[in-house]
């Protein structure tokens, strides 16, 4: 990406390979009053591993670079930490923003975008199901998503790690369920005209 | 009986020290007012002030009349005759309307008096107190009693009775009694207690009592009022809100209605606060919170009772009023989302706000100007700067640019280069280094290029700590890359806050603040509040620097003097009489000399009796007197008898602080009709101090040195009486009928002064009249269509249009000026000040396409454009604008000031015709200072796009079929973007207009921009050198409206102060020069730092105007065969200080 020439900008009215152009001009004007002082970037205690630091994908999202933007991983690498949303000088919610590009990212067409949503709706299925975090069945139902045999293998060495500390959850608990009225209310709200 | 003044000028910081010495010179009287304890405001804290790096501050001093005030500087005093300091002291209520306010001032006790003080600083060294230095910015520490700057003069010690542990060890340490807690009023200060509450009615008689107070409890309203009815004298009373909610009130109603002014506190209890809301309301002084503990309701309630018998309240009559409460500093600690944790403010010893920067800087700082870390005393050699702190940031209420903290870095990271002989590394963080003033950018491109300043466009936002106590600071470059470096120090450049008092004073004045919680101003009447005739100086209504600050303070001294004479009329018109002097110059000199020997430490130090026996003898002194206190009335009658009685032609007295001493000099040459020149007070109590000075004999011989050398002095002095003074002639000549010139105008005509006003121009108006909206959304072409119109209907002012000045003669107070006219009439003018504002004009583009290609417009044409409606805003598909065209780099290198405010705009209102509108905007820093910030905010948040560019890679413009292409290298993304719109709009800057004539006709300087050089960029912004000429608009440097205005106001304010005078006398020290000696080698000419000095080549002589000529004696020093020489400081006179300083004296040996 780095020093790669970008092709012509023209002045497109249609984001052109955008999933969802409501969506994205929400994105943009999230970001619209940014002045690029890249005070999230600095915050972002994940932009190390992020291909585009968060400034730069603000950026590319103004310019309309919407296909780079998803093809980058750093929306998907976002925590969630808020710590961005808290620090910005001019007082956006990048938070919310990164959300929305995960949502736009799951919901649009790239496979490997889909693929990448994965984990987050296994993760989302699992905490509805089990009224928390069931690790071990998280991992299964993972794997089983992502059909991929060789993934398991190349998690092997995570597992048995956290298997050693007692941080692997085998089923049970009191609040399975627990949650299941909140997600329900959160799906009647969406469904909402 | 109420003072009666013009004007009451509140806080007496830079700008208010501008204002008030505007219409003192004026003539008006003054009071000036602050709340602090000293004078200067901020500034009495900042030593170096770019671009000269050093204080400069005198060169405010009054140049005309200039015997009228003190010739000191500035930092250490203010002295004028038509101006009263009171300090301590607040704005508490303004009633009444412009020419009649009534205002009610409070002068704080600071419980010491000032008359009695000798500043020995014993008390100082007893106070077991140790708060943080405010001096300082906090580092350091000083005791409860203090002296607030360690320059004033006089300087006296204050009493900060919040700290104040009531140990009284001052008190007792102090060995002139100057410090006085009022111990003998507390037996006469009756205390009320009304409270239900058995216990306090048990305990609070017994701890007040302990302290010497009456205590008169009682549990029922009805019974203390009865006895105030019977005559109780009582001063405080303490009304507990656990009685009924309806008898509480009524005992305040009653006891106020018996005694009006009767101090009430309200003791409340957990969950009376509302109550007590309602009763402070309704008269209460205050509150104290219950339960009440001994230890700390005693000590309160003792410091009540002593701010109640020391405080004083004031009444004023005053004509208008100016509000120059200045600004504070933000602070890092200030709000709950402060950044002080994310910045290791507080935490690590190296992270400093600028202003304790600056005190570090300072040889009066904590470490004396060595750049030591405090704490570990590790020397400073990396040191960041982080810009907008506290600026520029929404979340902390902020939106706003504060325009001081940019310029303030670059000069602290110049002299911390300069400090450390170019071994410390600066580095400065920043966003947009806004160089927006005239100078600012050479400045910036000096600090760069010359000193080494390294300048990062970075927001670095977290700093950790590092190993060696280093300050490890990331942060992304714009490639995207993380990076760590390490530094010693990290300088906060914290942005300006309004006033902490803000909210109390704007209530107390009764005007009204904008959304920031500055004072509420007007784009296009900016020296203006909301209420009429109170006015804004300084930094109060929008953040400005010293240059803005005292720009804002002429033109809001302008609007007072103008209603002064609009409302008061000729009242205060009532021609001084100028003293007349004899003429001593054919008598032997007789000095008579009085030592005041009030001062304790003089007797101890000093063997007065040898000391008068020595002074006898000196050569030409008829009489040594001794006078108890001179500096009270008392004393100084005394000293009038004295002289009257022994005739002399010089005084001399030996007293303490002459610079207190001076002013009243005037006062005593006109009874005994001596000119002042002929008198001197020298200072002998600084000499009796002087710690390790030896013992008393040498005390002793030092102070009849002093003495002597002053009496030499005064021997040698020139007795004949001074140059003939100009007689004024009271008309004002205005050059350019722009915005500026007629703004000027207006401001003199409506003083009642004539007012010719020459326009080259067949109509008035100039460059203003192309601007068809502004940012803040006021109607320009209506505002100038108003001015033309009231300009031309003035009776004041005579307009001549198609005319232009072809030769001007003559000297401040008396131009003589001819101006032909287009129809080939000549008319010759007699005028007393001259102000040239001949104004600018859009700079010529012809690159990029612009007269080539019709898609390419400057920002002024687009303007008008839209206006008119030939460019519509929804038929459009893209547009572009490039800011800086060829303005900031050489040739033309300043910001243009204008282009980006004019981008901004346009940019919001092609948003709001065309929302969907993509705008591309190539810039290299966007200069949107003060609230103009909100704009760029709103501008970005409207969806427009800005892009950064480098004067190293500037964008490329080219054309396909007519339409621009423009390729850019985005920083952001690090990769080039181009860009196809329908529009490519251009900065094009301002230029002056070609004023190179006008300069010579009336002998003043350009820059090499070609725009006016005035006298001093920061101290005396609308002034030439040559006195008596001004220049403001858009021909000083490049403005916006408001800038204009403002200039414009304070031009004529300057000029009012001249016309206003009936003559202008030159000051008792001027150079002179003998003619026979003069080789004409023209060194002195070009030395002189006030253009008073040139070759007249029709004489072939060097003439000296003794009005511009400040006696500063650098001519005298560079003149190779002394043919110049200094009145008052005379070579003669020179040798015989000397020799007195060296004199044995009788009997003893030469001193070492």
């Amino acid at each position: 990406m780095k020093n790669a020439t970008l092709p012509p900008l023209t002045f497109l009215r249609e984001p052109g390979a955008a999933p969802d152009p409501a969506g994205l001009a929400e994105v943009q004007d999230i970001v619209r009053a940014c002045m690029q002082c890249g005070t999230c970037t600095a915050s972002c205690p994940n932009a190390h591993a992020m291909d585009l630091t968060p400034r730069r994908m603000w950026r590319m999202l103004l310019f309309g670079l919407f296909e780079e933007v998803f093809q980058s991983r750093t929306f998907w690498l976002c925590s969630a930490c808020y710590t961005c949303t808290l620090r910005c000088p001019r007082g956006l919610p990048l938070t919310a923003a990164m959300a929305a590009l995960k949502r736009l990212a799951a919901a649009g067409d790239d496979a490997a975008n889909r693929k990448k949503a994965l984990f987050y709706q296994e993760f989302m299925r699992n905490v509805e199901k089990n009224g928390r975090v069931q690790e071990t069945g998280l991992m299964f139902h993972y794997f089983l998503a992502m059909r991929d045999p060789l993934l398991p293998l190349e998690y092997t060495p995570l597992g048995l790690k956290l298997l050693r500390k007692g941080k692997l959850h085998f089923g049970g608990g009191g609040q399975r369920g627990a949650l299941a009225p909140l997600f329900g209310k959160v799906r009647e709200m969406e469904a909402r005209p | 009986m109420k003072k009666e003044y013009g004007a009451l000028v509140v806080g007496a910081g830079i700008g208010g020290i501008r204002a008030a010495l505007d219409l003192a010179e004026t003539g008006h009287k003054v009071a000036l007012i602050d709340a602090r304890p000293s004078l200067g405001g901020i500034l009495t804290q900042l030593d170096h002030q770019f671009p000269t790096d050093h204080c400069g501050m005198c060169k405010m001093l009054p140049l005309t009349q200039r015997d009228q005030s003190s010739q000191y500087c500035l930092r250490k005093g203010l002295f004028h005759k038509n101006i009263d300091i009171y300090l301590n002291t607040e704005l508490t209520g303004l009633e009444g309307d412009p020419g009649k306010f009534h205002a009610g001032l409070r002068r704080r006790s600071t419980f010491v008096d000032p008359s009695r003080c000798v500043s020995c600083g014993k008390c100082a060294e007893v106070c077991p107190v140790r708060v943080p230095n405010e001096f300082n910015a906090g580092l350091g520490e000083r005791a409860a009693v203090h002296l607030p700057v360690p320059h004033n003069i006089p300087n006296h010690y204050v009493v900060d009775l919040d700290n104040c542990q009531r140990c009284w060890r001052c008190h007792e340490a102090c060995p002139t009694g100057a410090i006085d807690f009022k111990f003998e009023g507390r037996k006469d200060f009756h205390v009320a207690v009304v409270s239900p509450d058995q216990e306090i009615i048990a305990n609070l008689p017994g701890w007040l009592t302990a302290e010497n107070f009456p205590v008169h409890p009682e549990t029922a309203g009805e019974a203390v009022l009865d006895s105030i009815a019977a005559g109780l004298d009582c001063k405080l009373l303490l009304l507990d809100l656990d009685l009924s909610e309806a008898e509480a009130e009524r005992t305040l109603r009653r006891a106020l209605e018996l005694r009006p002014g009767l101090a009430v506190v309200l003791l409340t209890a957990p969950g009376k606060e509302e109550t007590a809301a309602a009763l402070l309301k309704q008269g209460a002084r205050e509150t104290l919170a219950k339960p009440l503990d001994q230890r700390t309701a005693v000590p309160w309630l003792d410091k009540l009772y002593m701010r109640l018998v020391s405080d004083r309240t004031l009444d004023l009559e005053v004509g208008a009023v100016i509000l120059a409460a200045g600004f504070e500093c933000f602070h890092p600690n200030d709000r709950p989302q402060g950044c002080a944790d994310l910045l290791l403010y507080g935490q690590h010893p190296g992270v400093f706000t600028s202003l304790e920067f600056e005190r570090l800087c300072s040889s009066t700082g904590p470490s004396g100007a060595r750049l030591e870390r405090p704490g570990d005393g590790k020397p400073l050699r990396r040191i960041a700067w982080l810009q907008c702190v506290g600026s520029r940031d929404v979340k902390q209420n902020a939106d706003f640019c504060s325009s001081i903290c940019c310029m303030i870095s670059v000069k602290e990271a110049v002299l911390a280069k300069r400090l450390t002989h170019g071994e410390a590394e600066a580095t400065i963080f920043y966003m947009d280094m806004r160089t927006f003033g005239r100078d600012y950018q050479r400045y910036r491109d000096e600090a760069e290029n010359q000193a080494g300043v390294r300048f990062v466009p970075a927001r670095p936002h977290t700093i950790l700590p590092g190993p060696d106590n280093d300050l490890l600071i990331q942060y992304y470059d714009y490639s995207g890359a993380l990076r760590e470096e390490a530094f010693d120090a990290l300088v906060l450049a914290v942005g300006a806050r309004p006033p902490k008092s803000m909210e109390r004073l704007a209530l107390a004045a009764g005007v009204e603040v904008n959304d920031w919680g500055f004072c509420a101003t007007k784009a296009l009447s900016p020296n203006r509040t909301s209420r009429l005739g109170v006015f804004a100086a300084g930094a109060f209504g929008e953040p400005a620097d010293i240059r803005g600050s005292l720009i804002q303070a002429g033109a809001a001294a302008m609007g007072a003097s103008r209603m002064i004479r609009v409302y008061r009329g000729p009242r205060e018109e009532v021609p001084e009489e100028e003293p007349e002097y004899t003429d001593v110059s054919r008598e032997e000199p007789r000095v008579l000399l009085t030592l005041c020997t009030s001062c304790p430490t003089l007797a101890h130090n000093v063997d007065l009796a040898a000391l008068r026996a020595r002074m006898e003898t000196l050569p030409g002194v008829v009489k040594v007197a001794e006078v108890p206190t001179a500096c009270t009335r008392e004393g100084w009658d005394l000293l009038r008898r004295e002289a009257e009685e022994a005739k002399p032609n010089r005084i001399l007295i030996g007293a303490c602080l002459p610079y207190v001493h001076v002013p009243r000099l005037r006062e005593l040459g006109e009874v005994l009709k001596l000119n002042p020149a002929l008198m001197d007070v020298v200072d002998i109590h600084t000499a009796t101090f002087a710690g390790g000075n030896g013992d008393r004999a040498a005390r002793t011989c030092e102070t009849a040195s002093l003495l002597a050398m002053a009496s030499a002095k005064l021997l040698g002095a020139d007795p004949s009486p001074l140059p003939q003074a100009t007689v004024v002639s009271p008309q004002a000549l205005v050059v350019g009928g722009g915005l500026a010139g007629m703004t000027a105008a207006m401001g003199i005509a409506d003083q009642g002064f004539k007012v010719v006003l020459v326009e080259e121009a067949e109509n008035l108006g100039g460059l203003t009249m192309n601007l068809r909206y502004t940012l803040e959304g006021d109607d320009p072409v209506r505002f100038m269509e108003d001015l033309v119109e009231q300009v031309e209907k003035n009776p004041n002012i005579h307009v001549l249009k198609d005319s232009r000045v072809v030769l001007s003669r003559g000297r401040a107070g008396r131009f003589v000026t001819v101006i032909a006219t287009g129809e080939g009439t000549a008319h010759t003018l007699h005028h007393g000040a001259t102000i040239l504002a001949t104004g600018g004009h859009e700079a010529r583009v012809y690159e990029y396409g612009n007269r080539v290609h019709k898609c390419v417009l400057t920002q002024m044409e687009l303007e008008q454009r839209l206006a008119e409606g030939s460019v519509d805003a929804s038929g459009l598909s893209g547009l572009a604008m490039i800011q800086c065209w060829r303005s900031r780099e050489e040739e033309r290198n300043y910001c243009s000031r204008i282009c980006c405010q004019s981008a901004l705009k346009n940019i919001l209102m092609l948003k709001r015709r065309n929302p969907e509108l993509p705008i591309f905007v190539f810039y290299r820093d966007i200069m949107s200072p003060g609230f103009s910030e909100h704009f760029y905010t709103e501008a970005r948040r409207s969806g427009a796009v800005f892009i950064r560019y480098t004067p190293q890679n500037r964008p490329k413009v080219e054309f396909e079929e007519g339409k621009p292409v423009i390729t850019a290298l985005d920083p952001v993304l690090g990769a080039e973007i181009q860009v196809r719109p329908d529009l490519l709009v251009l900065s094009s800057g301002v230029e002056p207009n070609d004023a190179a004539e006008t300069a010579e006709l009336f002998g003043v300087g350009l820059t090499a921009d070609g725009f006016f050089q005035e006298a001093e960029s920061k101290w005396r912004p609308v002034d030439f050198l040559k006195h008596g000429v001004f220049a403001c608009g858009l021909a000083l440097g490049p403005s916006t409206m408001r800038d204009s205005l403002l200039s414009a106001k304070a031009a004529a304010q300057r000029a009012v102060r001249i016309l206003n005078e009936k003559h202008l006398s030159c000051g008792n020290v001027v150079a002179e020069v003998r003619h026979s000696l003069c080789s004409r080698c023209g060194r002195c000419i070009s030395v002189c730092p006030y253009g008073a000095r040139s070759l007249d080549l029709d004489r072939d002589m060097i003439v000296v105007d003794d009005l511009l000529c400040q006696g500063c004696g650098s001519c005298t020093a560079v003149c190779p065969n002394s043919a110049t020489v200094l009145r008052g400081f005379r070579d003669e006179q020179v040798m015989a200080v000397i020799d007195a300083a060296l004199a044995r004296e009788p009997g003893g040996e030469a001193r070492p």
